[in-house]
């Protein structure tokens, strides 16, 4: 049902008069983007490429291009690295559980969205404001509220009418979930307004027609709303895949990655890499495997978008 | 006086068995670098004016600014001195602040950068090996050659943080000594004495070994009653303190000569062992707490012990604390080796002013950190509460104003366990050390792995760490750092 | 622009509630920030925790803002907070502001231009985008010591230039993407008519489909823009002092005295999320409308 022509892979659909002059303009257009990032980014890239295959680090007194080739070592290294592994299955697993609650709550909550009423706009608003809040204050504001003597506990402690201190951040198995709940609270209004975005721009006929017809709101929303949406159903867990796979600063503020190493995400590993032990080289390699892996994440769900009309 | 004197006359000992330890070394160290006899005229009392007289001279006029870059919060302990500094020389002086946790980082990276933004900074003590290695900092020697007058050295009561590979980085301005807190009137009090003796057959006294003071713990822990046995920390970096100072207490350096690791002999199990059972009598904000929330947790009043530094006792000596006047201090408690007691106080952190390579005006540099580190401006700068520096030279225990903030009780533990204190491991690659350490550490204290596994994998872990920064340059380092520990214990560690 | 609901209609007061309840948890953390950024120091961390307090004071912002009132302030009363600050927050919140307001308009703009050109000519092929969007996997952690090494070659350390470009690049990805799928819902037909017409087609573009994806551009610009507000590392690490941002600020609330000073950052980042409130005020007509994708969509 896409309405899009595809006039720039099929040029001899165009009207004649008004067949574009394509390469020169399309070249221009993207001109200033395309030398921003090659100046931004395209230099560090080629340097982390270099550094990946170095031993390189600042306290080894010589400049990085002067640093010493070892071949495949740092992979080698990174595939024996306990701590690297850990973090990398820490961190898929953070990304599935953040996206997954993320999503489903902005489902839920978009579906409350749908019809108008009074202060509708008023709730929006309100609940938007979370992905306004700086991450590190809102990180800030997670641990006072997550503190052993903080305000959580104390909730508790009155449902539950006995004293209840438990130290969240320092349990190893379980100091991820305030984690996890500062980051599903940072970002769901996004995932939120994404979903309500792509539900509200449905083709009425079709839903008001299933609606008439009797249909059950599972149904409706299952077999018509859902398949329509895809697109944008499918980009926002893109990008909110691609932005939790480097969960950083809720983590930082929260537990450093501790205790020990029980919350150290992929992006944590590579800070106490870079900046604690200065393991530059080690780290670029490190940086290269998450870039696999998430690209090997990224391919299948692009897929998916695009085979819907994305 | 004659107790000052046979310091210095310690300190001259030492250094020439450095300069002949330093010189034997395979990576050879100028020889006489050492000798601080040969000094610039120039009296110890007076360096503040002779620093900025000389500082001014250079500039000549010229309209110089030095930018120091010094963490957030030790604002206080600067500023001061810089104003002094200006006023006496002309000189501007202006701050970079940089959060806390970051600066060691931010001096690194002006190694890569090399932009010059800034002169002067205030790194932590631990990580000027890779300062040092990274090219970034100015060897002083030469400077100290020029300018430093005879005995200043000798009255700071810790330099060895300043040292790299026998030359001189920086200079030391706080007192990091690492001190415990004990409850004076628990340990008077005659039922609780009575108690106590029954089991062990001596009477409650402030620890001088770790043993005692777990035994300590473990008397008085009583959650039931509201009292626990420690406050403490069981927190990232706070843990690999305290197991290191439980190690040494037990005789050992954490490697042999040959930089081999051994934390993971047998004292190394049971000084883990020990922290681990240690752990059952702390209180449960041990395992979250940062330090200030400790000050305020162990202010509370219902904890027998606490470690911490001078900015602690600041706070249980202040209004807000339920302590204040009931504290008893020592240091960190030492070991029993060969049935004589080895006290092994220790040295975490630290701040030292370091001058930059990427500097334009290093000379003037060097002698604003010897300005702010003299006798007079240092006094100025501890006394000020808003910054991090303790007491460090001789002349701050003297000072009034110092006393009464700490006390006098207090004053004269953290000098003597200043005066002996054991550094922290100043090698390159500090931080990948002591973070292998403290995540394994963690581990055994939660009970993910056995205290044997822990060190096990942490001496395997230092073996790579050591072959791959480069263990001939690495031995070069623990030797000489070896060679200037406390006399005593450099004589009974193994 | 709300279309037909789907849920049955005797849930409507359990949806309210439903709704009342994610406000309630949405505000519950802003709520703790603005409260604990009037309590007084004693109150920060206090067990049992104050949820409002009875003694509110203005220290806290004073501490941010004025840090020299500040300092008068607590001379004078008795316990309250005395903090030496290097500076106060003014200059923070300005370079903030430049640097975010540039960066993303240059990063909606040159976003905007690439995203039709992708969405119309397809140039660079189709696993461009991919490409684009691979730069936004790379943890930012592992780029910070080779950006530190090519800013100081290009001496782009410490300027506000050199955050601005790097910021710009950072989120260059992001717009194209999100743009793209905007334009990519405008019927090629209508510049097609347009060009008939006698326009050429960058002036089809621009008088008629960027009309059309507009709130689309101002909504993908708010996203952008808290990106750009909330970045620290590269702040951190590319500045020295000349300048400075926001989220750099709130990590220097430190004091020797009294550890981590909980009020004070939390009333900075309180007054931190202003701007970006507002920003979403101004938009909010197209906010919704704008995530809709184009106007013109046939069933």
């Amino acid at each position: 049902m896409s309405t899009i022509y595809p006039e720039s892979l099929m040029p001899e659909l165009a009207p004649p008069e008004s067949r574009p002059p394509r390469l020169p303009l399309g070249i221009a257009l993207i001109l200033p983007a395309q030398l921003t990032l090659l100046l931004v980014v395209l230099a560090p890239t080629l340097i982390i490429l270099w550094l990946c295959v170095t031993d390189w680090q600042p306290t080894s007194g010589t400049a990085w291009h002067a640093a010493e080739y070892i071949g495949f070592y740092n992979f080698q290294d990174l595939f024996y690295d306990r701590r690297f592994t850990d973090a990398l299955l820490r961190t898929i697993l953070v990304v599935l559980v953040c996206v997954g609650l993320e999503f489903l709550i902005a489902l839920g909550l978009a579906l409350l969205f749908l019809d108008d009423w009074p202060w509708r706009r008023l709730a929006i608003g309100v609940l938007i404001l979370p992905m306004m809040v700086i991450p590190v204050d809102a990180a800030n504001a997670f641990f006072m509220l997550f503190n052993d003597h903080g305000p959580v506990n104390h909730v508790i402690t009155i449902v539950l009418g006995r004293p209840f201190t438990y130290a969240w951040l320092a349990d190893p198995d379980w100091a991820l979930v305030p984690i996890v709940l500062a980051e599903v609270w940072q970002w769901t209004p996004l995932m939120f307004l994404l979903v309500l975005a792509g539900l509200t721009n449905l083709p009425r006929n079709q839903v008001r027609a299933a609606v008439s017809l009797g249909a059950s709101p599972a149904r409706i929303l299952f077999r018509i709303m859902l398949p329509l949406a895809a697109p944008v159903l499918i980009l926002a867990l893109l990008i909110r895949g691609i932005e939790t796979f480097k969960i950083f600063d809720s983590i930082y503020i929260l537990t450093r990655g501790g205790p020990g190493a029980a919350t150290e995400s992929l992006s944590i590993f590579m800070y106490n890499g870079a900046f604690v032990y200065f393991r530059i080289g080690y780290i670029a390699a490190a940086a290269l495997l998450v870039l696999v892996a998430v690209i090997l994440f990224c391919i299948p769900l692009d897929r998916l978008r695009r085979r819907h009309g994305g | 006086m004659s107790q000052r004197k046979s310091d210095v006359t310690n300190r001259k000992r030492r250094r020439f068995l450095q300069a002949g330890a330093a010189a034997t070394a395979a990576f050879a160290v100028a020889p006489g670098a050492f000798n601080r006899e040969a000094r610039a005229a120039g009296a110890l009392e007076n360096v503040h004016n002779d620093a900025a007289a000389a500082a001014k001279k250079l500039a000549g006029g010229r309209p110089v600014t030095l930018k120091i870059l010094e963490p957030s919060g030790s604002l206080g302990n600067v500023k001061p001195v810089a104003e002094r500094f200006t006023a006496a020389t002309g000189i501007n002086v202006e701050f970079i602040e940089v959060p806390l946790g970051e600066i060691n980082q931010k001096v690194l990276l002006e190694a890569v950068s090399k932009s010059g933004a800034f002169d002067i900074a205030l790194p932590a003590t631990f990580g000027i090996p890779d300062l040092v290695e990274a090219g970034i900092l100015v060897n002083l020697d030469q400077y100290a050659q020029k300018y430093e007058p005879a005995g200043f050295g000798d009255d700071s009561l810790y330099a060895t943080g300043d040292f790299y590979k026998g030359s001189r980085y920086g200079y030391q301005t706080d007192g990091d000594t690492y001190l415990a807190f004990y409850r004076k009137d628990w340990l008077a009090d005659k039922e609780e004495n009575k108690r106590f003796s029954d089991k062990h057959g001596r009477p409650l006294a402030v620890p001088e070994t770790w043993e005692e003071f777990d035994a300590l713990l473990a008397h008085f822990h009583r959650p039931d009653q509201g009292k626990f046995g420690g406050a403490l920390f069981r927190t990232q970096y706070f843990i690999a303190w305290e197991f290191w100072s439980r190690y040494h207490a037990k005789g050992f350096y954490p490697f042999d000569g040959d930089l081999n690791p051994q934390i993971n002999n047998e004292a190394g199990i049971k000084a883990l062992e020990e922290l681990v059972a240690a752990s059952k009598h702390l209180y449960p904000g041990a395992r979250t707490n940062g330090l200030f929330e400790n000050f305020e947790a162990y202010g509370q009043g219902d904890k027998f012990a606490n470690v911490g530094w001078g900015g602690t006792q600041k706070y249980l000596n202040g209004p807000k604390s339920k302590v204040a006047g009931k504290l008893a201090f020592g240091p960190l408690p030492g070991g029993k080796v060969n049935n004589k007691l080895l006290k092994t106080p220790y040295f975490n952190w630290g701040w030292n002013y370091v001058v930059t390579t990427t500097s334009k005006e290093p000379e003037i540099a060097y002698l604003f950190t010897l300005y702010a580190t003299s006798p007079v401006l240092s006094t100025i700068a501890v006394r000020d509460a808003g910054g991090y520096f303790d007491p460090f030279r001789e002349a701050h225990y003297k000072d009034p104003e110092i006393i009464k903030v700490y006390t006098p009780e207090f004053l004269k533990a953290h000098h003597a366990s200043l005066k002996d204190s054991i550094p922290d491991l100043y090698l390159k690659g500090q931080g990948e050390y002591f973070d292998e350490l403290r995540v394994n550490l963690t581990a055994a204290d939660v009970g993910k792995k056995t205290p044997k596994q822990a060190l096990d994998d942490t001496a395997a872990a230092w073996q790579r760490i050591t072959r791959r920064l480069g263990k001939r340059s690495q031995v070069v380092q623990w030797q000489f750092l070896k060679s200037i520990y406390p006399d005593d214990v450099r004589t009974a560690l193994v | 622009m709300a279309v037909q609901g789907i849920l049955p209609s005797w849930s409507t007061a359990l949806k309210r509630f439903a709704v009342l309840a994610a406000m309630a948890l949405s505000f519950l953390p802003i709520f703790w920030l603005l409260s604990t950024s009037i309590k007084p120091h004693e109150e920060w961390a206090a067990f049992p925790p104050v949820w409002v307090t009875t003694q509110p004071t203005l220290q806290n912002y004073r501490i941010v803002f004025a840090p020299e009132s500040a300092r008068e302030f607590a001379a004078t009363q008795s316990g309250s907070l005395d903090y030496k600050v290097a500076g106060s927050a003014w200059k923070a919140f300005g370079d903030s502001a430049l640097i975010s307001t540039a960066a993303t308009f240059l990063s909606v703009l040159f976003g905007t231009l690439a995203a039709y050109s992708i969405s119309r000519f397809g140039t660079g092929g189709s696993t461009y985008p991919l490409q684009l969007l691979s730069l936004r996997m790379f943890p930012p952690i592992a780029v910070v010591v080779p950006m530190v090494a090519l800013f100081s070659l290009l001496k782009l350390t410490d300027t506000y230039l050199g955050l601005i470009i790097a910021y710009t690049a950072f989120t260059l990805p992001f717009s194209i993407w999100m743009v793209r799928s905007f334009i990519d819902e405008v019927p090629t037909e209508l510049e097609g008519a347009a060009m008939v017409h006698g326009l050429t087609q960058f002036q089809a573009f621009l008088r008629v489909t960027l009309p059309l994806v507009r709130g689309g551009i101002l909504a993908t610009a708010l996203f952008v823009f808290i990106l750009n507000w909330s970045e620290f590392l590269f702040a951190l690490t590319l500045t020295s002092g000349h300048v400075t941002t926001v989220t750099v600020q709130v990590a220097k609330y430190v004091s020797a005295s009294s550890g981590t000073l909980y009020g004070v950052q939390a009333a900075m980042g309180a007054i931190s999320t202003l701007p970006v409130i507002a920003f979403g005020y101004l938009i909010q007509r197209h906010l919704v409308r704008g995530l809709t994708f184009g106007t013109v969509k046939q069933a």
